[in-house]
């Protein structure tokens, strides 16, 4: 495959770069902790399962987006509580990509030989203010004047907007939004950190309430508290510290308009088709050859857009290809076998990083009853910030 | 400290802000004026003619800040639409509202609330007419109603 214009991954200019440790909280309404105490949790579990010293980090990212929590400088109480002192460290924000976002950083630190050994925390906190609230701050992440201001947009009408132009143009149906919930829910059940562990009916799920229509409670992911951190390292390092190092071969990031209005349609995200040929370029791989995926599912729709723009199948084809059960464990390519954000629950901020976390326990074959067979030992996230605002797509592998 | 039925103990913080927001419009103040008087313009660039919605003075596509105000239209045909059920916290006495997106014949799009119109009424490729509004707080804002 070509290379494509503004991918990272697999250069000659650059170091290879391993996930070596992994670390994930907790998903829910964790009212039981502050914010650093909850960074905390991924932060030492990622430090331990990389079996390093915590001074040997040189640079922490941290992936959170903030204002539903009291903490204007989330980074530096996350970094003063954990220890971290003296390191390269910043807070980067991309919405619900923001975790994304903080891998990329660690791993351009790593790549570029700024750190030998660099972390990227994805935290989000967004239960410390009131639910109409938290919808409120994350409805202003378009073009607030046009679009907040006297429209009330939130997140649910921007993918609902979708979801009605998808069901107009490829005949899909609320009964088969609320199927992506029940595959949701049933790996969910499977996942003792998952926000909801409990199996749902397409019946419960119809009949749950509008939050904007055509979408329903249970078409939306929920309001999350969660933490999940990675531990990254050079080549050299990497081999000295696991055997089983998992590797970044590729990420692709990209962005689209932040009015809707400027949208080119609606069945699908700009910034999502371009994020994953980015990221297939620099891995040097197509779609047909992930064995695993996370894909981006804030609401239903957003998993069915996320088949077709990331080539699992072809556009208009994703409710085909989740009604004939390749997107579960056992098909084609198995999709958010986590509960994904829809049960698992979206810490806005922390999901980037949750998703690396899941991707790189089944391509270490660590999943459990959830383990999915990984025969090209290649899998991938897909993390989207806002309504396709921001896109990264993140290539993993067994082989660098 | 506060203790709720189940929930473990939190500190209820005594600090409340008031968020309200200074927007500028010097730019694109034109527009708002004309919409007082029922009239729907925004920007073209003088230099390589790209018309833009929402009204931008610098344009996007040349860079260039020789913009003039055009007559942007009000006639749309619906593209897609949502129902706002929840609302925002600071839309709580407004809703719930209808929410489309309309395209206008010269190609641009709007979004903007759908006014006297039932969500079985409203499907893509429904005729829509832009008007001009005034909030209850007496700010312009402007809304779809649907052409019967």
């Amino acid at each position: 495959m070509d290379s494509v214009k503004g991918t990272l991954g697999l250069s000659e200019k650059m170091r290879g770069v391993a996930i070596v440790g992994i670390g994930h909280s907790r998903f829910g309404r964790r009212t039981d902790v502050s914010l650093a105490e909850l960074g905390f949790e991924s932060i030492r579990e990622a430090v331990e399962d990389a079996g390093i010293d915590r001074k040997q980090v040189e640079n922490v990212t941290l992936g959170s987006v903030g204002s539903w929590y009291e903490e204007g400088g989330p980074a530096v109480v996350v970094n003063e509580y954990s220890g971290f002192k003296h390191v390269g460290s910043m807070r980067v924000e991309a919405a619900c990509a923001s975790g994304s976002a903080a891998v990329r950083n660690a791993y351009l630190s790593v790549a570029s030989g700024e750190s030998d050994i660099a972390m990227a925390v994805g935290l989000e906190k967004m239960s410390e203010v009131d639910t109409l609230t938290a919808i409120e701050l994350m409805g202003r992440g378009g073009s607030y004047l046009w679009e907040f201001e006297n429209f009330g947009m939130t997140f649910a009408s921007y993918y609902a907007m979708y979801a009605v132009a998808h069901m107009n143009r490829f005949g899909t149906t609320e009964e088969d939004l609320a199927r992506v919930a029940v595959k949701a829910h049933h790996y969910g059940a499977m996942n003792p950190l998952a926000q909801f562990q409990k199996e749902i009916t397409i019946e419960k799920a119809l009949s749950s309430q509008v939050v904007s229509w055509p979408l329903k409670v249970y078409d939306a992911s929920p309001v999350s508290d969660g933490s999940a951190a990675v531990v990254l390292a050079s080549e050299e390092t990497a081999r000295k510290l696991t055997d089983t190092p998992i590797w970044i071969r590729g990420i692709g990031a990209s962005s689209d308009t932040a009015n809707m209005s400027r949208r080119d349609g609606y069945v699908g995200l700009g910034a999502s088709v371009d994020a994953s040929r980015k990221a297939y370029s620099a891995a040097k791989i197509g779609p047909e050859m992930v064995d695993v995926a996370n894909c981006h599912d804030c609401f239903t729709i957003a998993e069915i857009m996320a088949y077709e723009d990331l080539g699992f199948c072809k556009k208009g084809e994703g409710v085909k290809l989740l009604k004939d059960g390749q997107t579960m464990i056992g098909g084609k390519i198995p999709v958010n076998v986590d509960g994904g954000l829809k049960a698992k629950g979206h810490p806005i901020g922390a999901t980037g990083v949750s998703m690396i976390v899941e991707i790189s326990k089944q391509l270490r074959g660590e999943a459990g009853k959830r383990q999915v067979p990984t025969k090209n030992g290649i899998g991938l996230t897909h993390n989207v910030g806002g309504t396709g605002h921001y896109c990264y797509v993140t290539v993993l592998s067994r082989s660098r | 400290m506060s203790q709720l039925d189940s929930e473990p103990p939190t500190i209820h913080s005594q600090r409340t802000l008031h968020l309200r927001y200074n927007i500028p419009i010097s730019k694109t103040h034109q527009f708002w004026d004309s919409l007082k008087d029922g009239k729907f313009i925004t920007t073209r660039c003088k230099d390589c003619g790209e018309v833009s919605f929402p009204p931008q003075a610098d344009c996007p596509v040349c860079m260039s800040s020789n913009s003039e105000w055009v007559d942007l239209g009000t006639e749309a045909e619906l593209v897609t639409f949502t129902y706002v059920q929840i609302t925002p916290t600071s839309f709580v006495d407004s809703g719930p509202y209808h929410v489309a997106v309309g395209v206008l014949p010269n190609g641009l799009k709007v979004l903007a609330w759908v006014e006297g119109a039932t969500t079985a009424e409203l499907k893509p490729g429904v005729k829509l007419r832009l008007e001009a509004r005034l909030s209850d707080g007496g700010s312009p804002y402007y809304a779809f109603v649907p052409v019967k």
